[in-house]
């Protein structure tokens, strides 16, 4: 029997018993679509969770800190045996580490920028500028940071909000600042007093003012750098100099070893970083990365992705022994026809593979339409659900139910071998009949 | 003239709880090529027995079945199908037609399991439906048609692949006298032409003549075997 044919009288058969077919595949429908629905949840809570970390800062970048290792001190020298250092070397070693893209240390500091009349606190980020490229800053205007830059400085993207016009402010009156950051002039001051005359009998410092040349500015979004400026490292380090001699602060021999509080580390995929992170904190130093946080969310999403689709899972079981019910009574109809085709020269292995046939198409007919039925309730909970699934931790304006491309292939296949496994027994009991016994009953 | 079906001591017996029917006891018996054989006899006779023994559908007690070289009772079920397939036809009392399927559809069956391509099978079905006289009935359902008009549809049924041997169990058994007649006539005719083996069994000793050899059964035994024509007339 070649395969036409056997796809033909497949298909005849099953047209033949339509009500049933339909009613078999419907529980097929249910089945499948109620076990992609349920699995879309989850892709959707883990896409949700997944953009609020992303906004949080790079998945991909590891923050380093400077380790205080075990605890234990040293008795002799009094350091802490193994305390590893955080300097250039370190930073060097970091950047041999296989799959790290760039590794750069981290001073911050702390001042004012005056611009006209606005001013802004702000935080100064000082990273090497050689490799801000290799790190995920998104640039909106201008330019990153680049090898020979001084007073050069990149705004986050949320920077301009944070200048207000303090004269203003003062009369009670906030204006929404007004403030070009590529273009105005921008003078950096670690004087915070912002203006006010000093307390009599206070002895202020008397620091420089820095004049800076805005180069770029990043793009909006990001948690971790929309209230920040980045500057070359080595000018955050000479400010600070400068700083502290303003304020007479002791000179600390801590210059001549350049040791950092902070460093970051690239990864060239996030399958890579909790490799890497390890390989630093083997080595003494504290790592943190939000793929930690990734790492328990997609555990509890993976749990809670298994909890929906074995609820899924339990209905698709319900069809599968729908689709063994409706391929049996079928042999009982067919038994006659079944002795009939064996006598007249069919053989067991046609007989299986027809029964096999329907059942595996009832499979696929019931994959089919419950794809398509997953979509429409898929894109109804995107459209309509928001409001309820907005309460139990998903972000606003994310989507609730996600189908990726690989379950509705994944769903097909699946239905399908649901179908040629519950029609297995059938096919074996229609394989065993006798034919001689089966032609004669009426 | 050229042995076709040799059976040598064949015994079946049906256990039926404790108690052992012996349906038939020890037959031997040689069918020709090209020969018409009626087998004849009451009902628990074992003329059905042996008629499904010859063709594979159910395996001997004992002995030996040896239809051309090939030893029936050693077949598994898929050699069985296969063989039946290629070399057996069929005609039943109840005709057992598939009665989903039209005429054509029925008659075009057994060609499917061979792996004919539709139209060739189709184009076979069709003049083997004409030889019937059923040219105007192709696409009709078993149940549109009389039970006359549907023995005719399984006789094309049986002789469409042109198989070496037609089996046929009471073939005019719900059928009414004249009818009787021109299926006998129809079947024979059939044989002759394609120069096949034609095994009938029944019980009607008017249908007998029709034979060039006529077995009695009686309990399981050949009772008697009449020569009914020369061998010479039909080889």
């Amino acid at each position: 029997m070649n395969r036409i044919d056997l796809i033909r009288m497949g298909l005849k058969n099953l047209w033949r018993r339509k009500l049933r077919t339909f009613l078999t595949i419907l529980g097929v429908l249910i089945g499948t679509s109620s076990i992609i629905v349920m699995l879309s949840i989850g892709f959707g809570m883990q896409e949700s969770y997944m953009g609020m970390l992303s906004r949080m800062g790079d998945l991909t970048t590891i923050n380093v800190y400077k380790g205080y290792g075990g605890g234990y001190m040293d008795a002799s020298s009094g350091r802490k045996s193994n305390e590893v250092k955080l300097n250039d070397e370190a930073i060097e070693n970091f950047k041999n580490i296989p799959h790290v893209v760039a590794a750069t240390p981290l001073v911050e500091t702390w001042g004012m920028i005056v611009s006209g009349k606005n001013m802004a606190y702000v935080t100064l980020k000082g990273i090497d500028p050689n490799s801000m490229q290799h790190f995920e800053y998104k640039i909106a205007e201008g330019r990153l940071l680049e090898p020979g830059d001084n007073l050069a400085v990149v705004f986050g993207g949320g920077m301009r909000y944070n200048f207000y016009n303090e004269r203003d402010l003062k009369r009670g009156i906030y204006t929404p600042p007004d403030v070009d950051l590529m273009n105005d002039r921008m003078v950096f001051t670690f004087d915070t007093s912002g203006g006010y005359p000093a307390m009599p009998g206070e002895q202020r410092p008397r620091y420089k003012e820095y004049n800076l040349k805005v180069v770029g500015v990043l793009q909006e979004g990001n948690w971790d750098t929309d209230y920040s400026v980045f500057m070359p490292i080595d000018t955050v380090q000479k400010m600070i100099k400068e700083k502290e001699k303003a304020e007479n602060y002791p000179q600390q021999n801590k210059s001549k070893d350049n040791e950092y509080e902070t460093a970051l580390v690239k990864v060239d995929s996030i399958d890579h970083v909790e490799e890497v992170q390890q390989v630093i904190t083997d080595s003494g130093y504290n790592a943190y990365s939000l793929s930690d946080s990734l790492k328990e969310m997609k555990k509890m999403s993976s749990t809670i992705q298994a909890v929906l689709g074995g609820i899924g899972a339990i209905s698709l079981l319900v069809a599968a022994i729908g689709i063994t019910n409706t391929m049996v009574m079928s042999i009982y109809e067919r038994t006659k026809e079944i002795g009939i085709m064996k006598v007249i020269g069919a053989s067991i292995r046609d007989i299986k593979r027809l029964f096999l046939f329907e059942s595996a198409l009832i499979g696929l007919l019931g994959g089919i339409f419950g794809i398509g039925m997953s979509f429409l309730l898929s894109f109804g909970l995107n459209h309509f659900g928001s409001g309820f699934f907005m309460n139990v931790g998903f972000e606003p304006g994310s989507k609730i139910s996600i189908i990726p491309i690989w379950v509705v292939f994944a769903a097909l296949a699946f239905s399908t071998f649901i179908g040629i496994l519950s029609g297995y027994y059938p096919a074996r009991r229609a394989m065993k009949l006798s034919a001689i016994e089966a032609i004669r009953t009426e | 003239m050229d042995e076709l079906i040799n059976l040598k001591n064949v015994r079946k017996v049906y256990r039926m709880g404790d108690e052992k029917i012996v349906a038939l006891n020890d037959i031997n018996l040689t069918i020709y090529r090209e020969e018409f054989v009626c087998l004849l006899g009451t009902s628990g006779s074992g003329k059905s027995t042996l008629l499904n023994l010859m063709a594979g559908l159910e395996k001997p007690t004992k002995g030996e079945i040896i239809i051309g070289k090939h030893h029936i009772e050693k077949m598994n079920e898929k050699q069985l199908a296969k063989f039946r397939q290629l070399h057996i036809g069929f005609v039943f009392q109840s005709y057992n037609l598939i009665p989903t399927l039209s005429a054509l559809e029925n008659v075009s069956l057994s060609l499917t399991f061979r792996g004919v391509p539709k139209k060739v099978r189709e184009k076979m079905a069709k003049e083997m439906l004409v030889a019937v006289g059923l040219g105007n009935r192709l696409r009709h359902k078993p149940s549109e048609m009389s039970g006359g008009q549907q023995q005719r549809v399984s006789i094309a049924r049986a002789f469409v692949g042109n198989p070496e041997i037609v089996f046929a169990d009471e073939p005019t058994g719900n059928l009414d006298t004249k009818t009787t007649i021109e299926v006998m006539d129809l079947i024979t005719d059939m044989a002759r032409e394609h120069k096949q083996t034609l095994i009938i069994v029944t019980h009607d000793p008017e249908i007998a003549p029709y034979g060039d050899r006529i077995i009695h059964l009686r309990d399981g035994s050949i009772e008697k075997i009449v020569q009914n024509k020369k061998k010479e007339d039909y080889a």
